[in-house]
């Protein structure tokens, strides 16, 4: 060929070549990024756990194990446990999950099996509509409305019910505050209630058709094949999905700090003020005068973070395990 | 002028052409798994080359080497040698994007950008050439028209590349490649996933396209690679079995299972 | 034949009695969400009107308005989605795209689950820690921080899932016109990932816009007007926790109407984010 085109072509590869070289640098660059942000996401966590010990340190090594089973709180003679706390989160989370697995996994049912179809995505869409809720507005609506409404109905026809029955009466004694452990316990339901729907719906939707189909195929009717096909094969995921819902419960702070009633003290009754980790610090943290009372209320964060991260780590391990299966 | 192969394997009219692309003693893996076994072929400039072979042959992962796209993958390693005009692309000095720019390819199913006609054309010319506005649009309208799409789309340029039908979208797909000026395409069963009426339109571009591409073509088709190819490779577990000019391969193949393939005897 | 009978007879009834449980337990569920609805649009709407967004939170007994606390909101909001949007979007690209396959993207997916979930009072306390004491005092910028990063875990989140919804086919064929991989990820993956990735941001907002834990030591509060970033800062959130609790009838009453205002805030993002991959979902 002529060599104007040869060297036309050969000017043309260089800027190709020059063009390929500034990619190589950009790409780099966008790489590297991404990657940094990738492991900010590890140093966040990583910070988070330092900070928290490093801030609990005059406390834990002050009161040392005792904190953990002290249930005095004193911030006047500086005497500071977390017992009462830690008791007031296992509590009320416990009652809440309670609550709130039966009704969560009976609304996925209602949602896969029995639900006209037309319905079933706005139905949906209004059970998660209610996780997005700020859980302020939980709190006030518990503070204002739920909870004098238990005081004047729902607790006095409690304590007349139980009264006499050995056990449940001190469960269940009064005097009807309408805020106090069993008021919180009964928020935290509501508002892990749409997690634990979401996520066993979404569990149930990976059983196989042909399981299902074999079951009806045999004559099963819908609760034999909810009970002895669905829950069965979807266990584990289910299970994920109750410990994300106590992961948040056990976290949750705003509406309990509400209704709890702040009060650092172990009582057997339910309809008695309690408080709970989250709820302390909230209350108490910005008023807390002292290097040591801060430092207490840090270590309660310190427990909370160890809590939720071991149920939380749980949780994700299930829900992987169901992932896998499914291969999704 | 190069010797003839005493195997045969080569004898194909290859050896008096131009050869564009060698492939010399060429391994690939799987992590553990071995999933092309000593190939050595050598595709001739501007002609079709098809290969053929039942799923799993690895004739699609033999076009994957050729522009490297497998390196996307982990555990996807090659070995030997693949030149390119004489230059061995598997060297690790080989810059990948520049390689691509030589060597197109067009998928399976159509794969328009989500963007817009004109953009999915100019997207690829615009990485490697400063152009004016009125030359791009000579670029784009140039590589629609080779495509034989232009007549289609030239009133809905600005219309989203995904609001076509199939078979537009894969010459949409053949436009955009062709626009980068390549001088090798790879064409990954591009029919398969088109109705008769648009596979024979693909099929007449690829003739026309030969003129000026080096072109490889894998399809299951058999028809199709007969129609459209002049040298077919029957490749079968991941061997090069045969490969010489199509008209042979088809009527009077020497090897046995060459035979039993074209004659539908299993794949 | 009596016995199967019967037995035909208890399955079926044993079904009906727990199909109708299920649609009680819907039943709660919807229920729930109507009373609370119902309550906040009784409390709060009486108390809706001009000065709520034109005043500032009165002193005990005094009527006013919520406007310093709204305007606080939205600029700690803003801040947190500034900073924490593209620390979000760019990690979940490594894991979808150039670490899709490495040990690195396992752990953080594993990591940011958790942090997804981690109870904020916690990121709270985890800010103090980190600029609050130093500084010596609570001020707007720590706030909004401590927002950022509750936004990154729902933005990586969002953005690897979507993401990973976009067909390597796309991928593949970007790569084989000769681009490299950032545009490819540029111009194809965010291209075809959009609507996915302005969901998750969008409900970010919702989720970071009701925080209030995370707020209360550190950007605290702030009865006054204040734009300086380096000082405390009212928030929406915040003041209704304060005025809620309050024995003050008029900071009741702003109180609901601040929760009005940040359910219905909330709610609106959720489901203009659901309707924007709604029709994905439906398949």
């Amino acid at each position: 060929m002529t060599a104007v085109s040869e060297a036309a072509t050969s000017s043309a590869m260089r800027t190709r070549e020059a063009t390929v070289r500034r990619f190589a640098v950009t790409d780099m660059v966008f790489r590297t990024a991404t990657r940094l942000s990738a492991m900010l996401v590890l140093v966040l966590l990583g910070g988070v756990a330092i900070s928290l010990v490093a801030g609990s340190w005059e406390a834990l090594s002050k009161f040392g194990f005792s904190f953990l089973t002290t249930e005095s709180w004193n911030p006047v003679t500086e005497n500071f446990g977390a017992l009462a706390p830690i008791y007031g989160t296992i509590v009320t989370s416990a009652i809440a999950i309670l609550i709130a697995v039966p009704i969560g996994i009976g609304i996925a049912v209602f949602l896969t099996e029995l639900c006209p179809r037309p319905l079933r995505r706005p139905i949906g869409i209004a059970v998660e509509l209610l996780a997005g809720i700020p859980s302020i507005i939980y709190g006030i609506w518990g503070l204002f409305v739920f909870a004098p409404f238990l005081q004047t109905t729902v607790q006095p026809f409690i304590i007349w019910l139980f009264k006499g029955i050995p056990g449940l009466d001190s469960l269940f004694a009064g005097p009807p505050y309408g805020i106090g452990l069993l008021t919180s316990s009964l928020i935290l339901a509501i508002m892990v209630l749409p997690f634990i729907t979401s996520i066993t719906k979404d569990v149930f939707d990976t059983v196989p058709a042909v399981l299902k189909e074999s079951a009806y195929g045999i004559g099963c009717t819908t609760w034999e094949v909810t009970r002895r096909v669905t829950i069965p094969y979807t266990r584990v995921g289910i299970m994920g999905g109750v410990m994300l819902g106590l992961g948040r419960a056990l976290g949750e702070t705003m509406a309990v700090t509400f209704v709890i009633g702040n009060a650092h003290r172990i009582s057997a009754s339910l309809f008695a003020p309690g408080t709970t980790i989250s709820a302390t610090i909230a209350n108490e943290f910005t008023e807390a005068d002292g290097n040591l009372y801060t430092s207490s209320l840090v270590s309660l964060g310190l427990i909370l973070f160890i809590i939720t991260f071991i149920i939380l780590a749980l949780a994700r391990y299930m829900l992987l395990r169901i992932d896998s299966r499914t291969g999704a | 002028m190069k010797p003839m192969l005493s195997t045969d394997l080569n004898a194909a009219d290859t050896t008096v052409e131009k050869a564009k692309i060698e492939v010399k003693n060429l391994n690939f893996y799987y992590g553990q798994s071995k999933a092309l076994k000593d190939i050595n072929l050598s595709l001739p400039e501007r002609s079709v080359t098809a290969f053929i072979g039942p799923s799993g042959c690895g004739k699609s992962t033999l076009l994957r080497v050729l522009n490297r796209i497998y390196e996307l993958y982990p555990k996807q390693s090659a070995e030997g040698q693949v030149l390119l005009d004489g230059k061995n692309i598997l060297d690790r000095s080989q810059d990948l994007n520049l390689l691509r720019t030589k060597i197109g390819m067009v998928f399976q199913k159509p794969t328009p950008f989500p963007m817009s006609i004109y953009e999915n054309i100019a997207f690829g010319v615009r990485l490697y050439e400063k152009i004016s506005k009125a030359e791009m649009d000579g670029r784009v309208e140039q590589a629609l028209k080779r495509a034989a799409l232009w007549n289609e789309v030239k009133d809905k340029l600005n219309a989203s590349g995904l609001s076509l039908s199939g078979g537009q979208q894969q010459r949409l797909c053949i436009a955009r490649t062709v626009a980068v000026k390549p001088e090798v395409i790879l064409l990954d069963e591009p029919a398969s996933a088109l109705d008769p009426l648009s596979t024979a339109k693909i099929e007449e571009l690829i003739d026309e396209l030969q003129a000026d591409y080096t072109i490889v073509i894998v399809t299951h088709n058999m028809q199709q690679a007969a129609r459209v190819s002049r040298q077919t490779a029957f490749m079968y577990l991941g061997e090069l079995v045969e490969f010489d000019r199509t008209e042979k391969i088809f009527t009077s193949p020497r090897e046995k299972r060459t035979q039993d393939y074209i004659t539908g005897r299993f794949g | 034949m009596s016995t199967a009978q019967s037995l035909h007879q208890s399955r079926k009834r044993k079904n009906g009695v727990m199909m109708t449980l299920c649609v009680v337990a819907a039943g709660i569920g919807l229920a729930w969400l109507a009373l609370i609805l119902g309550a906040l649009l009784y409390k709060g709407l009486s108390g809706v009107s001009l000065s709520v967004f034109t005043e500032m939170t009165p002193p005990p007994g005094d009527a006013g308005g919520l406007l310093n606390a709204i305007y606080g909101s939205i600029v700690m909001t803003i801040i947190g989605i500034f900073v924490g949007t593209p620390i979000g979007v760019l990690a979940g690209t490594y894991m979808a795209e150039y670490g899709r396959f490495s040990k690195l993207t396992t752990v953080v997916r594993f990591i940011n689950d958790i942090l997804l979930s981690a109870p904020s009072i916690i990121i709270g306390l985890f800010v103090y820690e980190l600029m609050v004491r130093p500084m010596g005092h609570f001020s707007a910028i720590a706030g909004a921080v401590a927002l950022s990063i509750l936004v990154i875990p729902v933005v990586v989140r969002t953005t690897e899932d979507m993401l990973n919804l976009v067909p390597n086919a796309l991928r593949e064929a970007g790569t084989a016109i000769g681009a490299p991989r950032w545009v490819v990820i540029r111009s194809v993956a965010y291209r075809a990932a959009l609507s996915g990735i302005v969901t998750g941001i969008l409900l970010a907002i919702a989720r970071i816009s009701g925080e209030t834990a995370p707020l209360l030591f550190t950007a605290l509060n702030n009865q006054f007007w204040s734009s300086n970033l380096n000082a405390p800062m009212a928030s929406l959130p915040v003041t209704i926790f304060q005025f809620a609790l309050s024995p003050y009838e008029e900071w009741q009453q702003l109180a609901w109407t601040g929760a009005l205002i940040i359910t219905l805030t909330v709610l609106g993002l959720s489901i203009i984010a659901r309707s924007l991959t709604g029709r994905r979902e439906d398949r």
